[in-house]
C-alpha cells in the first residue's frame, strides 16, 4: 500500500466513476494532487479532511484564474464562508470542468459562478463584477464607466428575453447554448 | 436537512432583498413560483425534487420522491446521475433511493434500466479508450494552456490532416503499390490490354533512364527535381504497368485498381471532412434570428479556464479588454457611418471601388507571372534538345521556377492586401475577414493557374489540330509522358513548400527573436516586435499543401505518404517556433468559429483539386508510352470495360445509375427536400419570435401585478 493510487478503495473508485464525469486515471490523479496539498501527517485521511481555501487557491490550475474565489465558494459544501473543499468537492469541481461533462451542467455551474451575490439572477452589479474579473486585476485595466454601461446594455439586450433587467438561469443557458466557444473554454484538466 | 434548508433560504432571501429595492417589498416577489424553482437548484437533493412539486417541501419523503426519479419525469429518468447539478453526497443519496426503487420494479422495467445503464457505461469506456489513444494529446493540451484555444485549434487541425493522410497512404500502399511490387517481385505472368497496332511509332518514344556515368551530384539533383531515375520508381505514374495479373484463379486488374483507388481516396476525404464539419457546425449553429450574441459570447464564454501560466493569463486579460474595447469602438464607428451624408458615402464607395480594382489588378499580375514561369520552365525542361540539359544546377533552378514564383506571390501580395484594407475603412472584424478571403483566393487560384498553364502546354491550348499534338493527341515532344510531368510539378511544389517553411523559420523568425531580445531598447526593433503566430495564414499553408496532395495523387501515387511525413515534420517545426519565437496575437482567434472556417477552406481545396483529376480521367488521352493506361482512349475506359464484363443485371444497374433518367429525378427530389426544410426553418423562426414577444409581455405583466399588489397591501 505504498503508492497513493492504491489507497483509494476499489468500490469507492467505482462509485466516483459512476457519479462523476471523470475517468479512473483522472480520479487517481486528483487524489494524488489533493493529498499533496495536505501536510504529511494528514495524508492518510484525505477523505475526511477539508483543505482550506488558501491552499486550494495555490493549485497551478486555479492560481491564474480570475474566478478562483467564486469556484471555491460554489463547490464548497460547508456553509462557512472561508470553508475549503473536501476531496469529494474537489472531484465535483473537476467533474464539472472535465472534457466529458455535458454543456447543460457546465452552463448551470457557470451561472452559479458568475452570480456574485448568490441571488439566483445576474443583474447589473453581477455583470459589472464579471467584466472586471475578465479585464484584469488592477485599477488601470478596467473599462471606463461609459464603456461598461454600453457593454452591459448590449449584453442585456442580447440575453434578457423577458426584459426584466436581469438574466435568470434559463436565459443564461439559452444564450450559452448558442455560444460556440463555451464548451471548449470551460475546461480545467489536471 | 429540512431545517437547514429553511434557514439557508431565509438567509438568501435577506441577502437578495437588498438588490430588489426597485421592485417593491422583497418577500412578495421572491414568493413567486418561478423565482423559487430557478433559484435554488443547488446542492440539496430535496430542493431538486421539490422543484417539480412546484413548492418547497421541508420534509423529504423517500417514498414520494423516488417515483419522480424512476418512473415519472421522462427526461430526468433517462438522465444519468452524473448529469444532475448536485454535489457528490447528494448524488450518493439519490442513488441509494434509486436502487431502492429499482428493487421494487418488475422484471421488464428492471431489464430496461439495466440495459440503459450498461449501454451508457460501454459508450463512456469506448470514448475514453479512443481519447486515450489520441496522438499528441498532452502536447495539444499544454499548448492550449500556454497560448489559448485559438492556437490549439491550429494544431488540432494539423493532427486531423496527418491522420487523414496516413489513412490515405495505407489505402494507396495497400491497393496500388503493394500489389504491383509483389507481382513484380514474384515475376508473375502479366496479360496486357494493348491494342497498339494503330499507334504512331513516335508516340512510344520514352526513355528517362540516365545515360552514362551518373555522379552523386546529379543523383541529388534528380532526387529534388523528380527527373531521370526518379521517373522509374513507384513514385510516378509512368512506371506502372498496364497489365492485369492472373493469380490462382483470381485476377487483379492493376489499372482498374489504380483509378478506383484515386477516386475512392477523393471520395473518402470528402466524407471525412463533411462529417467533421457537421460536428463543428452543430456547435456554432446559426440562431433563429441571425443575431449571434457576440457580446454575450465574449463575456460569458470569454475566459479560457484552461490557462495555467500567469503570463498567459495576463495576456488573455489584455486581449479580452482589447477585444471588448474594439467592439464597442466599432459599434460607435458603425453608428457614425450610418449617419454619413450622401456625398461622404459616394466618396467612400468610389475609394473602395478603386482599391478593389487595384486588388484585382494585383491578382491578375501575379497569375500572369505564374503562367509565364510555368510555361518557360516546362518548355526548357521537356524535350531532348533543350539548352539546359547537362547543367544540373541550372536545370534544378528552372524546374523550381514555378514554385518560387508562387511562393513569392503568396508572401508579398498578402502584405500589400493588408495595407490596402486599412485604407478601405471597413469595420475591424470585416477587415480581417476580407483579407483572409483574398488570401485564400490568391493561394488556391495560383495553383489553378499553374495547372491551366500545364494543361495548355500538354494539349496545345486545347486544339487537337495543332501540328505538335496531332500525332498522339497530346504534345509528345515536350511531354512524352505527360502524367509524370504533372506529378513531378506537384512533387516539386510540395518539397519547396516544406523547404520554404524551414528556411523562413531559420532565417527570419529565429534572427528576429534574437535581435528583439538582444536590443530591447532599439525603437525600430520594438516596432517590428516578435513574431506573432498568425493562425489563419498558417492554416492556409496547410490547406495549400493538402490541395497539392489531392491534385497530384492520380499522377504521383506516393504523394500521401510523403505528405504524412511532411505534416509530421511541420507539427514539430511549428511547435518549436511557437515556443521559442512567438508571442500570442493581440486579437485572439476564436477556436470554434474558426474550426468550421478551416474545414470550409479545405473543402474548397478539395473541390479545386477534383477538377484536374476528373478532367484527366474522363477527357484527356493517357500517354501512349508509359503508365497503366497506355493504349486506352481514356482512363475511364478501363472502368467501363470492366463494367461491361460484369453479369447482365449489374451492368444494367450501373447503366441506369449513370444515366440521366436517374440523375434528373434525384436532383428534383433533393431540391424539393431543400425547399421543404427551408420552409420548416422559417416557420420555426417565426414561432420563436412570437414566443419571445409573449415572454416579454408576461414579464411586464408580472412586474405590474407585483407593484399593484404591494401598493394595495400597504
Amino acid at each position: 500500500m505504498g503508492a497513493s493510487g492504491s489507497r483509494l478503495p476499489r468500490d469507492l473508485l467505482g462509485e466516483y466513476q459512476e457519479l462523476t464525469f471523470l475517468t479512473k486515471q483522472e480520479i487517481l490523479l486528483a487524489h494524488k494532487r489533493f493529498s499533496e496539498l495536505l501536510p504529511k501527517e494528514d495524508r492518510d485521511q484525505a477523505f475526511t479532511t477539508r483543505i482550506p481555501k488558501s491552499k486550494i487557491l495555490m493549485l497551478p490550475e486555479l492560481r491564474a484564474n480570475p474566478f478562483r474565489h467564486r469556484i471555491c465558494h460554489v463547490f464548497s459544501t460547508t456553509d462557512d464562508r472561508e470553508g475549503g473543499l473536501s476531496f469529494e468537492d474537489f472531484l465535483d469541481m473537476l467533474s464539472v470542468f472535465s472534457d466529458s461533462a455535458t454543456p447543460e451542467i457546465k452552463s448551470h455551474y457557470a451561472f452559479r459562478i458568475f452570480d456574485f451575490d448568490d441571488d439566483g439572477t445576474l443583474d447589473k452589479k453581477d455583470l459589472e463584477n464579471l467584466v472586471n474579473c475578465l479585464t484584469g486585476e488592477g485599477e488601470d485595466s478596467r473599462l471606463s464607466a461609459m464603456e461598461m454601461d454600453q457593454l452591459i446594455q448590449n449584453i442585456l439586450e442580447e440575453s434578457d428575453i423577458d426584459k426584466d433587467g436581469t438574466i435568470n438561469l434559463s436565459e443564461f443557458q439559452h444564450i450559452i447554448s448558442r455560444s460556440p466557444d463555451f464548451t471548449s473554454s470551460f475546461k480545467i484538466v489536471l | 436537512m429540512g431545517d437547514g434548508q429553511e434557514s439557508s433560504y431565509e438567509r438568501r432571501e435577506y441577502k437578495a432583498g437588498s438588490s430588489w429595492g426597485r421592485h417593491g417589498p422583497p418577500s412578495l416577489y421572491l414568493q413567486l413560483p418561478s423565482n423559487q424553482t430557478l433559484r435554488f437548484r443547488g446542492n440539496k437533493a430535496a430542493a431538486w425534487g421539490a422543484a417539480w412539486e412546484g413548492a418547497s417541501k421541508p420534509e423529504v419523503d423517500p417514498q414520494e420522491l423516488v417515483p419522480e426519479f424512476v418512473g415519472g419525469e421522462e427526461e430526468e429518468d433517462s438522465k444519468p446521475l452524473k448529469e444532475l447539478p448536485l454535489c457528490l453526497e447528494e448524488k450518493r443519496k439519490l442513488r441509494v433511493l434509486q436502487e431502492q426503487a429499482a428493487s421494487r420494479l418488475s422484471g421488464w422495467e428492471l431489464w430496461h434500466v439495466w440495459k440503459r445503464r450498461t449501454l451508457r457505461r460501454v459508450r463512456s469506456q469506448a470514448s475514453s479508450a479512443v481519447a486515450y489513444g489520441e496522438m499528441w494529446r498532452s502536447t495539444l493540451r499544454h499548448i492550449g494552456g500556454q497560448f489559448g484555444t485559438g492556437i490549439q485549434s491550429y494544431f488540432n487541425f494539423l493532427r486531423f490532416l496527418v491522420l487523414m493522410n496516413f489513412v490515405a497512404s495505407l489505402l494507396v500502399a495497400g491497393f496500388v503499390i503493394a500489389p504491383n511490387a509483389a507481382f513484380e517481385a514474384l515475376s508473375l505472368n502479366r496479360t496486357s490490354h494493348q491494342n497498339s497496332s494503330l499507334v504512331n511509332e513516335a508516340c512510344l518514344a520514352y526513355n528517362p533512364t540516365p545515360r552514362g556515368l551518373v555522379s552523386f551530384f546529379s543523383y541529388l539533383m534528380d532526387l529534388l527535381s523528380g527527373k531521370s531515375f526518379m521517373e522509374l520508381t513507384y513514385l510516378f505514374y509512368g512506371y506502372y504497368q498496364n497489365s492485369a495479373v492472373d493469380f490462382v484463379g483470381f485476377s487483379y486488374n492493376c489499372p482498374l485498381a489504380y483509378v478506383l483507388t484515386a477516386l475512392f481516396y477523393l471520395h473518402f476525404s470528402l466524407m471525412w471532412i463533411v462529417r467533421r464539419s457537421v460536428y463543428c457546425l452543430k456547435r456554432s449553429l446559426v440562431s433563429e434570428d441571425a443575431s449571434l450574441g457576440s457580446y454575450s459570447n465574449k463575456v460569458f464564454a470569454g475566459w479560457d479556464f484552461g490557462l495555467v501560466e500567469r503570463k498567459a493569463a495576463q495576456l488573455k486579460h489584455n486581449s479580452i479588454r482589447y477585444e471588448l474595447r474594439m467592439d464597442l469602438e466599432e459599434e460607435a464607428v458603425r453608428r457614425r457611418q450610418a449617419e454619413m451624408t450622401t456625398a461622404q458615402r459616394i466618396r467612400l464607395y468610389v475609394l473602395r471601388g478603386v482599391l478593389n480594382i487595384l486588388v484585382v489588378g494585383l491578382l491578375g499580375g501575379s497569375f500572369y507571372c505564374i503562367y509565364l514561369a510555368a510555361t518557360y520552365s516546362q518548355s526548357l525542361l521537356g524535350g531532348t534538345d533543350s539548352q539546359v540539359k547537362g547543367q544540373f544546377v541550372l536545370e534544378l533552378l528552372v524546374a523550381y521556377l514555378p514554385s518560387v514564383v508562387i511562393t513569392a506571390a503568396n508572401l508579398i501580395v498578402p502584405m500589400i492586401f493588408e495595407i490596402i484594407v486599412q485604407l478601405e475603412k471597413y469595420p475591424l472584424s470585416f477587415q480581417i475577414k476580407i483579407t483572409l478571403l483574398r488570401s485564400v483566393f490568391l493561394r488556391l487560384a495560383s495553383l489553378v493557374v499553374l495547372l491551366i498553364s500545364l494543361w495548355s502546354q500538354i494539349t496545345c491550348g486545347g486544339d487537337p489540330q495543332n501540328p505538335e499534338c496531332q500525332k498522339c493527341g497530346y504534345n509528345n515532344h515536350l511531354h512524352p509522358c505527360w502524367e509524370t510531368s504533372v506529378g513531378q510539378e506537384m512533387y516539386r511544389l510540395m518539397i519547396f513548400d516544406l523547404l520554404v517553411m524551414l528556411l523562413v523559420m531559420l532565417f527570419v523568425e529565429f534572427p528576429r527573436k534574437l535581435l528583439v531580445t538582444a536590443f530591447p531598447t532599439c525603437r525600430l526593433l520594438k516596432f517590428w516586435g516578435q513574431q506573432e503566430f498568425v493562425v489563419p495564414g498558417n492554416v492556409l499553408d496547410l490547406v495549400y499543401g493538402q490541395t497539392l496532395c489531392w491534385t497530384g495523387v492520380l499522377f504521383c501515387p506516393l504523394l500521401p505518404v510523403l505528405n504524412t511525413i511532411k505534416y509530421i515534420v511541420v507539427f514539430y517545426l511549428k511547435k518549436l517556433t511557437l515556443y521559442a519565437n512567438c508571442r500570442p496575437a493581440e486579437r485572439t482567434f476564436r477556436a470554434s468559429s474558426s474550426n468550421f472556417f478551416f474545414l470550409l477552406v479545405l473543402l474548397l481545396g478539395l473541390a479545386i483539386s477534383c477538377v484536374p483529376a476528373l478532367y484527366s480521367m474522363f477527357v484527356l488521352p493517357p500517354s501512349k508510352a508509359c503508365g497503366p493506361f497506355r493504349g486506352e482512349p481514356t482512363m475511364w475506359n478501363t472502368v467501363s470495360s470492366a463494367i461491361s464484363e460484369l453479369p447482365r443485371t449489374a451492368r444494367d444497374f450501373f447503366g441506369y445509375v449513370g444515366s440521366i433518367a436517374f440523375a434528373v429525378p434525384l436532383f428534383l427530389l433533393l431540391s424539393i427536400l431543400m425547399f421543404f426544410l427551408k420552409a420548416l426553418a422559417d416557420s420555426y423562426s417565426s414561432v420563436v419570435k412570437g414566443l419571445k414577444w409573449q415572454l416579454r409581455l408576461e414579464g411586464q405583466d408580472k412586474l405590474f401585478l407585483v407593484k399593484q399588489i404591494s401598493e394595495l397591501s400597504q
